[in-house]
Formats: C-alpha cells, structure tokens, sequence
C-alpha cells in the first residue's frame, strides 16, 4: 500500500473551546502506481485528509503509513523530512507560494531543501517543466509575468522536480478555464501512466478526472462516505447524491442508458465520444430505431 | 481552515459584561491601563489582581482562556522580569557571583513588572472576547468623535482598525497555509538549523505580502461597487445606548485608577 | 421606476492602463433590460476590465457608455453607481463587515438609511437568499458558497437594477455552483435585474440568454449559447467545453444517429 489510514481522525484546535473535527476515524488504502480522485463538499475534510499524507498535520487519533513511515497519534512524529520529499503535495492556488525572480529558482527550491546539488536541481527543474508541457525558454522568466495557467503549471512543476513517489494535489484546476483545466487532467493522467507516479488529486469537478482515475474517495462531513473504482462509483451514483454530492451528467447519462438496455454490469463509457460509440452498436445489435421505439410503446 | 486564533473573536457567552456599551468598555480600558502602570507595590498589585478577576469571571469565560492571551508575551515577561534583577540595587544582598550582585529589591519589582505585564494583557482581552468586531469598530468611532475637533478623522481610523480585524485573521490562517507549503518542499521551519531559517523567511514574506495587496485590492473594489466613499456620512447600523450599568461599569475602573494612583503617589 | 429599454449601450468604448496597449477597443454593443449576458473569452481577452467599465469602476478612455439611458461620465457616476451591484471571484476578499448582518449592511450604511429600514432590508434579502441562520456568523465559520450569498445579499439590499458577476463561481465547488444557478433563474425570472456573467462555466452560459465574445479586448461574437456552443472553431478561442450533452448530440450526430431523438426520452 501507498497509503493506508486506520481509524484516523483529527481535530483543529483539539482540547479548546473551537474545538473543530474535521476527520472522524477515517480508513482508507491507496495502492502504488493508481490514480485516486477524492471529491465532497466544501469543508468534508478532503484538505486535511491530504495534509496527513505527508505528516503535516498529525493525527489526534489513530495511525497513518505512507511508503514505510508510520505516524501514531500518540507517539512523536518521525523526522518527515524523507517523507516529504517522496510525498508532493501541491496545495489549493499553489502559484500563490511562487516567490523567487525566476521560473527555475523556484522549481530548484525544493530539490536544493533536499540536499540535491545545483547542477542535478537544474537537471531536475527542465525534466519537471517538460513534464508539464511547458518550454525550457519559461526557465529564465519571471514567473509572476506568467499567465495565471503557466504560473499554475510552474508551481506544480517546483514539487514535481523532487521526483516524489506520490503527488496529492488539492484542486489543481480550479479557477483554470475549460480546455486548460482538461489539458492538467490528461498531463496528471500521463504521470501516472508514463511515470508510473501514485497521483491522488482532490476535486469539485469530477467530469474531469473520470475519463482518468482508477479509484475514488467520496468524503462527506470528515467521513469516507465511498471508497472504491469507478465503476463502483456509477453503480452507487443514486446513493451518492442522496448524500448531498452533485454527480456530473456523464455518470447520470450512462446510468439511464444502462438502465434501459441492461448495460448495468458492462464498464460505463464516460465520454461523449465513447458514449456515442456504444449507443451506436447498441442500437445497431437491436436492429435499428423503429423496433426500439415499438419496444419503448 | 480555522486556526488557533484568538485575536479579534469574541465568545459569546451571554453575561452582562457583553451586553456593557463598547464605548464605556473602551473608556474603562484606558483607565485600567493607567491603573496598570501605576501599579508599583505589592498592594496596589494584589488590589488590581483582585479586581481584574472579579471582572474575568464575571464575563463567564474560562479563567484558561485569558492565560493563554498573553502566553504568546512570555518571553517578554521573562525580559522584563530579568531587566529588573540586573539593574535594581535595593533590599538584602540575595546572591553574588562575581562582579554582579541579585537585591531582595530586585526579584520584587521584577516581580511586579512581570505580573503587571501579565495582567495588562490577559485583561484587554475581555475587550474582544466579549465584543464583537462591528460593535467595537462603533465604540471606537464614538470614543472618538472628539479628536476631530483637532482634524484627526475618527472614520478613517476606525476603518483602518476594522479592516484589520477583520483581516489579520484571514492573512493568517493564508501565511500557514505557505509555511505548509513551502514545508511540503522541504522548507520546514520546525526541522531547519537556525542559521537556515533566516533564508526560508523571503520564501515566507514573498507570498504572504504579495497576497495580502491582492486581497487588499479586490476588497477596495468591493468597497466601492458598494458605494463606500471615505469621508462621505454613513448612518450607523447597531444603536447604542448609554445606560445606567455602563455609567457604574466605567465609573469603578475609575476608582480603580484613582486609588492605584493615590497609593503610588500620596502614601 | 420606469426601466429604461437598454441597460447598457456602448458605443466606441475604448479603455487602456497603459497609453498604446489598449485592454478595450473601441467595444459597441447594447444590452436590453432584464436580459442576462455572458461575457465569455480566454483569460486577457479584456472581459475583467469591461465588467469593470460596466460597473462604473473604471472610465472609458474614449466613446461613450451610457446605463439606462445616461452617459456614465465622473460627475454621473455617483448618481448611476447605485444601481450597478459588483460580485467578485473571491468570496473572502468581498466579505467586509465581521458578521453576515453587518455584510449586508455596510452598503446601506453608506446611503444613510435609517436604522429600521437597514433591519428590515437585512431581513428581507437575508430571507430571500436563505442565510437568516446565519445573520451572527463570522465569515471564518461560513463555506465559500454561503460567503457568495452573502455577497449576493449585500448586493440585493442596495436595490441594483443592474448586477455583474466576475467569475463569481469559479472558486465555488459543484452543489455551490449549482444554487448560484438558480438564484441566477429567480433573479432573472421576474425581469427585475439585468444579469451580465463573466464566466468559463458552459453550465452558466447555456442558461443565460445570450453570449458576447471578447477576444483581444474586441467582441469577436455576439450569439445565443446554442449558437456558440455549436461553433467549436470559436470555442477552442474562447477555451471553452460544450456541455457534456452537446458534446453528446454532436458525437451521434457524426455517427449519422438522431441524437435528439434519443435522448429525449430519458428526461
């Protein structure tokens, strides 16, 4: 496992009149190598949850492993220093902590804090940007010049180039618009394909990372509400959304179509394009639209 | 994310001293800082003790919660404590070593500075736990109202204060989410040598001073879609009335200060 | 108060921060009363600076725009402001008052109203927008979405006929996003308000009436939302997705199916 949670829970402020849960005796288990969505409503523990992984936050109750550290609630953390860097965690906005002159000091940033020498930080910075899909000629800008996507980019490139195992990132494209908001998707998805890297990214916008993810994570009021595939995740959408989680119209459009013509047990086709691939051989195998407009009379 | 901020929140806990006129409560924090720094014996400490905490649990919040308002000042108190020991030369002989001598004098005023330190802060804040922000920011317009007899702008100050109230805490809760950040790449504050942490502070103040001039720009525009113009009249939204409590209520932090005062300087 | 036929007509409206590097040029387009706009374009396009100009924020450079039949000139606009209500991005950074109640009353505080008519519109739009419960909260204790109402709320309060939206819910999450919709739709139901969105959301676009395209700080399009979302050429400019049922209609129809015909029946 990359990382399992037993009975995890966590509160701010633990002991005080604020005293603010946002973690209730969570279980959970990532494998190495999968790509994780985690999705709920605002203030459902997803941020906190994502801070345990890499032991900036503690516990209050209960044992976190991720890789081979563990942190015990009870116990004195280990020196994370290690674990942080085989853990990223990029978080919300996180173009908001870019602060040097320039692109390639800021990604060097993080590989130098690790003991890495210059020459291999910089080595690391253009295997990082390249990953992104971004220029070597951004290394020597500026990078509050940068477009607010290019800065986005840059600042997940600066935790990239620490060449972590695991890479968590919280809402990686908000605020993004549409086509660069997919574009982060697919180069997410190309990490965990090509990189071979355990990605978990949190997110509003599930649509997004369907087409993606092997496994999901639904949290609601510091709960796991749902943890499984996404396949599994389909099946129980209708549970899901009594629970108050708003599911995108790719998953609703299927479960009806698979309703109708017994595709419940197939693999759901959650793009339009594979959607339409489906329905055309559907209607084909029924021969034609005239019987299934009779069977539907 | 809510961090543990005990600036500018107020608890409620429905007790009289909440329901006091802001303005009266102002008035009487003046005159319990004149109190305070009058304080120079260990009577006149033991009245202001006495006092101080009547009052702290007549506001039904627990007594821990003043503690911890002024345990960030700490060392502070330490500094003030040992200042008094090294440079008073009155009372018995305590101790020697070398050149340098400890006085009876010494330890008691030390003493004394240290706890008037304590109390001064661990008191004030009974002003923001038992008000709130709106209700504070009105008490300090009309406390004042009458410096602008001599052209000061009570509007603009207590712009200014309420704005910082109201901001300081969101900067905050912003500046730990960049120490995260910037541990989450190997920066972490807590696990650096000394001589390393002075470097991570521009990866610190960077973000955390680009940030707040951004917030500070779009909560000017907001202002303005909404009207706001400085110095334009404004009516005020919460009604304060002056009663009868908060006349007695200012009228014993005077008494306060006035004995404190008279014991210092006539006795 | 009889509503003018447009409440917006521009004419020539150019707008630049820096002389030679024009943001706006020369922009003409009319909005009829009571519509509801998307102003929709790649991030640069110009759409910021023109919700800016709308709003009265910011001055034309040259040309003319006129709200509700009135040229917004320095001297109108403290006339005109009024009935003009901002929404921004960020729900934290238009959070001014330290509670909801005192939120939605610092607008009016600003118009001098009377302290009954201040309660009684707090009440009201409060009600309206549903966050009566929360009326004693700090915005520390409130979600993104409930802050955006209370944005909304503020706004409402202060009567606009007018009401922009820059990028109001893109730091929403997905339900969020989802009653921002709809309190859109009632707004918009009664004719009362003309709404202009600045957005990405197609969500957002394809309810609304009509969609302007900025490019380069020009309209480069002028269409209802089907047209756009049907023009993928314009889309890929603007950095824009169908929703997902338009992408849906388009995949059956280039497989020669009638995909109208066969999703009708599943709603």
């Amino acid at each position: 496992m990359a990382i399992t949670f037993e009975e995890v829970s966590y509160a701010y402020d633990d002991g005080s009149l604020w005293r603010s849960g946002a973690l209730e005796r969570v279980e959970l288990e990532i494998r190495p190598g999968t790509f994780t969505g985690i999705a709920g409503t605002t203030g459902s523990g997803k941020s906190t949850l994502l801070q345990h992984f890499n032991g900036l936050l503690k516990p209050t109750a209960g044992r976190v492993r991720v890789l081979d550290a563990v942190v015990n609630a009870r116990e004195k953390a280990p020196k994370m220093r290690e674990l942080r860097r085989r853990v990223g965690l990029v978080f919300q906005f996180p173009e908001q902590q870019l602060f040097e002159d320039t692109v390639e000091k800021d990604i060097c940033f993080g590989p130098l804090n690790f003991g890495m020498s210059l020459a291999e930080a910089k080595e690391r910075a253009k295997w990082a940007l390249s990953l992104l899909g971004l220029d070597e000629s951004v290394l020597q800008r500026n990078p509050f010049h940068l477009s607010g996507g290019q800065m986005r980019k840059v600042a997940i490139a600066s935790v990239l180039a620490m060449d972590p195992d695991i890479i968590a990132l919280d809402e990686p494209t908000a605020t993004l618009d549409p086509q660069s908001r997919a574009e982060l998707a697919a180069l997410l998805s190309t990490l965990h394909r090509e990189q071979g890297k355990t990605v978990i990214v949190v997110t509003h916008r599930m649509e997004e990372l369907l087409p993606y993810a092997d496994g999901w994570v639904i949290m609601k009021n510091g709960r796991t509400l749902f943890q499984g595939t996404t396949d599994a995740l389909v099946r129980e959408a209708a549970f899901l959304e009594q629970e108050g989680l708003a599911i995108p119209e790719c998953i609703t459009l299927w479960n009806k179509l698979a309703a109708e013509y017994g595709l419940e047990a197939e693999k759901p086709c959650l793009t339009p394009e594979s959607l339409a691939d489906r329905l055309a051989e559907v209607l084909a195998a029924e021969g034609g639209a005239g019987e299934r407009e009779g069977r539907r009379a | 994310m809510r961090g543990k901020l005990l600036i500018g929140r107020s608890i409620d806990t429905g007790s009289w001293v909440h329901g006091v006129d802001p303005r009266a409560k102002l008035t009487a924090m003046l005159l319990y800082l004149i109190a305070i720094v009058a304080v120079g014996s260990w009577p006149a400490l033991g009245v202001a003790a006495v006092f101080s905490l009547a009052y702290m649990t007549a506001t039904k919040i627990p007594l821990n919660y003043y503690v911890r308002a002024a345990k960030p000042l700490w060392v502070l108190m330490v500094f003030i404590f040992a200042v008094q020991c090294f440079t008073v030369t009155e009372g018995t002989v305590l101790w020697q070593i070398g050149s340098w001598t400890l006085y009876s004098g010494g330890v008691s005023l030390g003493l004394i500075s240290a706890s008037r330190m304590a109390l001064l802060v661990s008191f004030t804040a009974i002003l923001t736990f038992t008000t709130t922000p709106g209700l504070l920011n009105q008490g300090m317009a009309g406390v004042l109202k009458p410096l602008e007899a001599i052209g000061i702008s009570a509007q603009r100050l207590t712009l200014m204060m309420s704005i910082a109230l109201r901001f300081i805490p969101t900067i905050l809760d912003e500046s730990q989410k960049i120490v995260k950040a910037q541990a989450a790449r190997g920066a972490d504050l807590r696990e650096l040598p000394w001589k390393e942490k002075g470097r991570m502070l521009v990866s610190l103040l960077v973000p955390v001073t680009v940030g707040a001039f951004r917030r500070a720009e779009e909560l000017v525009l907001s202002m303005e879609s909404r009207g706001f113009q400085i110095g334009a009249p404004r009516s005020e939204y919460h009604l304060l009335v002056w009663k009868r409590r908060d006349t007695w209520f200012v009228l014993s932090f005077a008494i306060l200060a006035a004995g404190v005062l008279a014991y210092r300087f006539l006795m | 108060m009889a509503a003018a036929e447009f409440a917006y007509e521009l004419k020539r409206a150019s707008f630049a921060y820096a002389p030679d590097t024009p943001v706006l040029d020369e922009v003409t387009l009319r909005i009829a009363s009571g519509s509801w706009v998307s102003l929709v374009g790649p991030n640069g396009c110009g759409k910021s600076t023109l919700a800016k100009l709308l709003g009265g924020l910011l001055a034309a450079n040259s040309g003319t725009v006129m709200v509700e039949g009135r040229e917004l000139t320095r001297e109108s606009v403290p006339e005109i402001r009024p009935r003009i209500g901002m929404v921004f991005q960020n729900p934290d950074n238009q959070f001014i008052g330290s509670t909801v109640e005192e939120d939605i009353a610092f607008g009016l505080e600003g118009r001098c109203l009377s302290r009954k008519e201040m309660r009684a519109r707090v009440k009201r739009y409060a009600e309206k927008l549903e966050i009566s419960h929360l009326l004693a909260k700090h915005p520390a204790e409130l979600s993104g979405g409930q802050k955006q109402r209370v944005a909304i709320a503020s706004i409402l309060a202060m009567k606009p006929g007018i009401v922009i939206f820059d990028e109001a819910s893109s730091m929403l999450d997905e339900r969020a996003r989802g009653e921002l919709l709809q309190i859109w739709q009632d707004m918009r139901r009664n004719g009362d308000y003309t709404l202009i969105s600045i957005t990405h959301d197609a969500e957002e676009i394809m309810a609304s009436d009509r969609a302007i395209v900025l490019r380069g700080g020009a309209i480069a399009a002028d269409k209802t939302p089907a047209e756009l979302f049907a023009d993928e050429e314009l889309l890929q400019a603007c950095r824009l997705i169908a929703p997902y049922r338009v992408r849906l209609l388009q995949e059956l129809r280039n497989r020669g199916m009638d995909g109208a015909g066969i999703i009708h029946g599943w709603h």
